[in-house]
């Protein structure tokens, strides 16, 4: 072999696949975190529903929390269940 | 003794009384049973019977004093003119403690006699009554009463002449030490005399002497900063008047009651300092620009005292400084600009604010003097037209510091100087051009890892939160965030390739960076066919990325990717650390020793700006040869197979890394894209709440919510509201041509 690499060092971007920019509960971009948190990313991730709508986890978990009986995606009204 | 009131005969007990009295009176000895027996005649007459005799005992008693002091000035006069003051002293010492014994016996008569007539203090001090002249006084107040009337008011004018003349003695160093006791004792009598009084108890005092000093004084020192000027140079001059004034403030205390200090003080400041302010004032400038600390400090202290002082040799100050700071940026020159200028302009900060803590006793005024000097040096635009270079050479001087390159330097010092930094990043306008430059050095510093320390770089990261607010380094902090959670993140993907069983074939490491916090431009992705030997690396990197992070979307930046390549074809192996498009270059040239670029090309798929550039690093570094001087398609690129180094591990990355033209030009011209965007979402937001604005409001209010990251052009700002009128957020109102309205 005349030349083999020893070693690489790989540098990549990554950015949240959504159908929108922004979430539809706090209207921030996914780009960035929602109102409550500080730094965008691994502290502030993005689900998504089987309605195949995607919020800050923290948003949705809040509205989640303040619906009394039914659990529906805020978008498209339909019931709400995380997409595994 | 009997306290009931019984029949007194007037004339023979006042007969007795009085003899005590004139004892008292002189300070003669009064036998101890002799005091208390007087004592209670006082209080057998005030309470006679059939009818009280305290009237008659006051109407005695006043003119017994009146006679006293009557005989007492004839003495006094008799003692010749020469001998006015201290005659009258020694008759006043002897007469105002007396007085003070005479009230004491006379306790009843004081207290139950006469006290009860008296109008209370607070209807003479508020209202406007005026006690009644004739109105019966307290025998201590009666007595100091006559004393002014029998005493001072004759000789008023002959004590007045002395003092001030022993006082002109003493100001010419001639004063006799014996007289100054006196001096103060007669001064003091006209302020004692009216003591008692509720209301402008000063006013003898002021009248018959304080007025004719400061008139005395002051022409006394008009004439003494002619007669200075004439004999002395501006040092001499401050220097004498310094010494002046001060011997002036030791003179009002031997000699003047505390409510004149400060008169006499003003009136000396009025006539040598306030009266020669032009001279002064002409002497500043010559004085700063050769920064004679002696005299400023003189100059400092006379200025200060009098209105309209020292806003000159302020103002003189600020023009010094910023001329020593223009003098210094325009003359850099030479390969470490940045450096240069980041220290000079710290050393001149330092150098005059040492200068006004010493000089200037730390004045506020001074400090603000130099912040404006060093903000307008600072900020300076060499061309009107072109913004100032400062925020990328102060973001350079960063970059200098927190890399690798700084050698020689310990710990502590870089993080010395970083922490001093800090101080000309205040003093910068365009604070968001140094934040994109700062941005993009940092990601250059830890993509490529050039750190000297991840401390230092968190250190400094708090310093600018610290200084600009957290928004300000909020993507700083994440880029910082970022690289430190990947040695997690790579532990987790060993991990994952051993439960796999899967050998990559070459150690392997990966930074994954999140898109929006990262200043790297969309302009250097190529297309680019990744080695078969980095291949494997890349799919299960994939693989188990998606595996972990549910809807994220992976994009490899392989022109910020490097490795390091071991070469086996040379005389002696070497380790060198290249970047991933020339390590796929050199793996072309596995079972040949030419190429020509073409081929490469298409195997590669680079683009030909990213292939020439890397080609030509590679050329560069000697490792390949050319057939020709460009590198055309047809240039056909050989092995160096005589290639040689002293080194045997090294790196030929250092060139593509560094700073081109074309980058400083991109990144001003993305924060001239930032600025309208922010402008444009200001004018939004201010329109949103204020529905209706003039123009020249909405100009101010732009402004001041802008002013701490840059100070926006007026045309710029122009240019963003007519872009949101066209993008119709905004309209103009009907009724006048300057006025906006914001469309819902
Ligand atoms: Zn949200
Ligand atoms: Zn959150
Ligand atoms: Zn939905």
């Amino acid at each position: 072999m005349k030349v083999t690499i020893k070693s690489w060092t790989g540098v990549a971007t990554w950015r949240w696949v959504a159908n929108d920019d922004n979430c539809g509960i706090c209207r921030m971009a996914f780009d960035g975190c929602c109102p409550d948190c500080k730094l965008p990313g691994d502290d502030c991730p993005l689900v998504w529903g089987q309605c195949s709508h995607c919020f800050h986890i923290h948003c949705i978990m809040k509205w989640l929390n303040s619906q009394q009986v039914n659990h529906q995606c805020p978008m498209c009204r339909q019931d709400w269940k995380f997409k595994e | 003794m009997s306290l009931k009131p019984k029949r007194v005969n007037f004339n023979e007990t006042w007969k007795e009384l009085q003899e005590t009295v004139k004892c008292v009176i002189t300070l003669s000895n009064v036998p101890r049973s002799t005091w208390n027996d007087r004592f209670s005649d006082v209080y057998s007459l005030c309470v006679a019977y059939p009818e009280p005799l305290a009237d008659r005992l006051y109407l005695e008693t006043k003119q017994f004093l009146d006679n006293h002091v009557k005989n007492l000035l004839e003495k006094v006069r008799s003692n010749g003119k020469a001998n006015l003051l201290k005659s009258y002293y020694q008759a006043w010492s002897e007469y105002s403690l007396g007085i003070n014994y005479l009230h004491r016996l006379y306790l009843y008569l004081n207290q139950q006699h006469i006290k009860k007539q008296k109008l209370s203090e607070a209807e003479i001090v508020y209202g406007n009554l005026t006690p009644d002249t004739q109105e019966q006084m307290e025998i201590g107040e009666l007595g100091f009463e006559i004393w002014k009337k029998n005493m001072i008011e004759p000789l008023k004018e002959n004590l007045v002449n002395f003092l001030l003349e022993g006082i002109h003695e003493d100001r010419l160093g001639e004063g006799n030490p014996n007289t100054a006791e006196i001096i103060k004792g007669v001064i003091q009598s006209f302020v004692t005399v009216e003591e008692y009084k509720k209301k402008e108890n000063l006013l003898l005092y002021q009248k018959i002497f304080e007025t004719p000093f400061l008139q005395a004084s002051g022409e006394y020192y008009k004439q003494e900063a002619s007669r200075l000027l004439q004999v002395c140079d501006v040092s001499m001059y401050m220097e004498r008047v310094t010494q002046r004034l001060k011997e002036e403030t030791l003179r009002s205390q031997k000699f003047l009651h505390c409510s004149s200090f400060d008169k006499v003080k003003e009136k000396c400041e009025q006539h040598m300092i306030a009266d020669h302010l032009q001279f002064l004032h002409g002497e500043c400038k010559p004085m700063v620009q050769q920064e004679r600390k002696g005299d400023l400090t003189y100059m400092y202290s006379l200025l200060r005292s009098v209105p309209q002082g020292i806003p000159l040799l302020i103002n003189e100050m600020l023009e010094h400084i910023k001329q020593q700071g223009l003098q210094c940026v325009t003359s850099l020159k030479g390969e470490n600009i940045y450096c240069q200028f980041v220290e000079s302009m710290l050393t001149l900060h330092k150098k005059y604010k040492d200068m006004i803590n010493d000089v200037f006793s730390g004045d506020q005024s001074f400090i603000g003097a130099l912040d404006r000097a060093c903000s307008s040096v600072i900020n300076y635009r060499i061309n009107p037209k072109v913004s100032s270079r400062s925020p990328e050479m102060l973001a350079k001087y960063c970059d200098f510091l927190l890399k690798k390159s700084a050698k020689g330097m310990s710990e502590a010092e870089i993080d010395d100087r970083l922490a001093q930094s800090i101080t000309v990043f205040k003093y910068i306008d365009d604070k968001d051009v140094f934040q994109k430059f700062y941005s993009r050095m940092l990601a250059k510093r830890l993509i490529h890892q050039q750190s000297q320390s991840m401390d230092a770089e968190e250190a400094m990261i708090n310093r600018l939160k610290e200084a600009c607010g957290y928004e300000f380094t909020n993507k700083f902090q994440r880029m910082f965030n970022d690289i430190t959670v990947s040695t997690d993140l790579n532990n987790k993907f060993s991990a994952y390739l051993k439960s796999e069983t899967v050998d990559l074939g070459i150690s392997f490491t990966i930074y994954v960076l999140q898109a929006g916090a990262w200043p790297l431009g969309q302009t250097s992705i190529t297309p680019f066919a990744v080695p078969q030997e980095l291949e494997k690396s890349v799919q299960m990197f994939e693989k188990f990325y998606h595996s972990h992070f549910n809807g994220r979307r992976l994009t490899w930046l392989h022109h910020l990717c490097q490795g390091e390549l071991k070469l086996g074809y040379l005389k002696k192996p070497y380790q060198v650390t290249m970047q991933t498009f020339q390590m796929a270059i050199l793996l072309l040239f596995e079972k040949t020793d030419s190429l020509n670029c073409k081929e490469i090309q298409d195997t590669l798929q680079l683009n030909t700006e990213q292939f020439n550039k890397h080609v030509t690093s590679l050329l560069e570094s000697k490792l390949l040869h050319s057939s020709t001087q460009d590198v055309t398609p047809e240039t056909i690129l050989k092995l160096n197979l005589e290639y040689s180094n002293k080194r045997t591990k090294f790196r030929i990355t250092a060139a593509l890394q560094r700073e081109t033209p074309q980058e400083v030009e991109q990144t001003l011209s993305a924060v001239d894209e930032d600025r309208k965007l922010y402008l444009q979402a200001a004018i939004v937001r201010i329109m949103k709440s204020r529905k209706m604005l003039k123009h020249n409001c909405l100009i101010q209010e732009v402004l001041s919510q802008s002013k701490g990251t840059f100070s926006p052009s007026i045309s710029m700002i122009k240019k963003c509201i007519e872009a949101l009128i066209d993008k119709q957020y905004i309209e103009r109102t009907p009724n006048s041509a300057d006025e906006y309205s914001y469309v819902a």
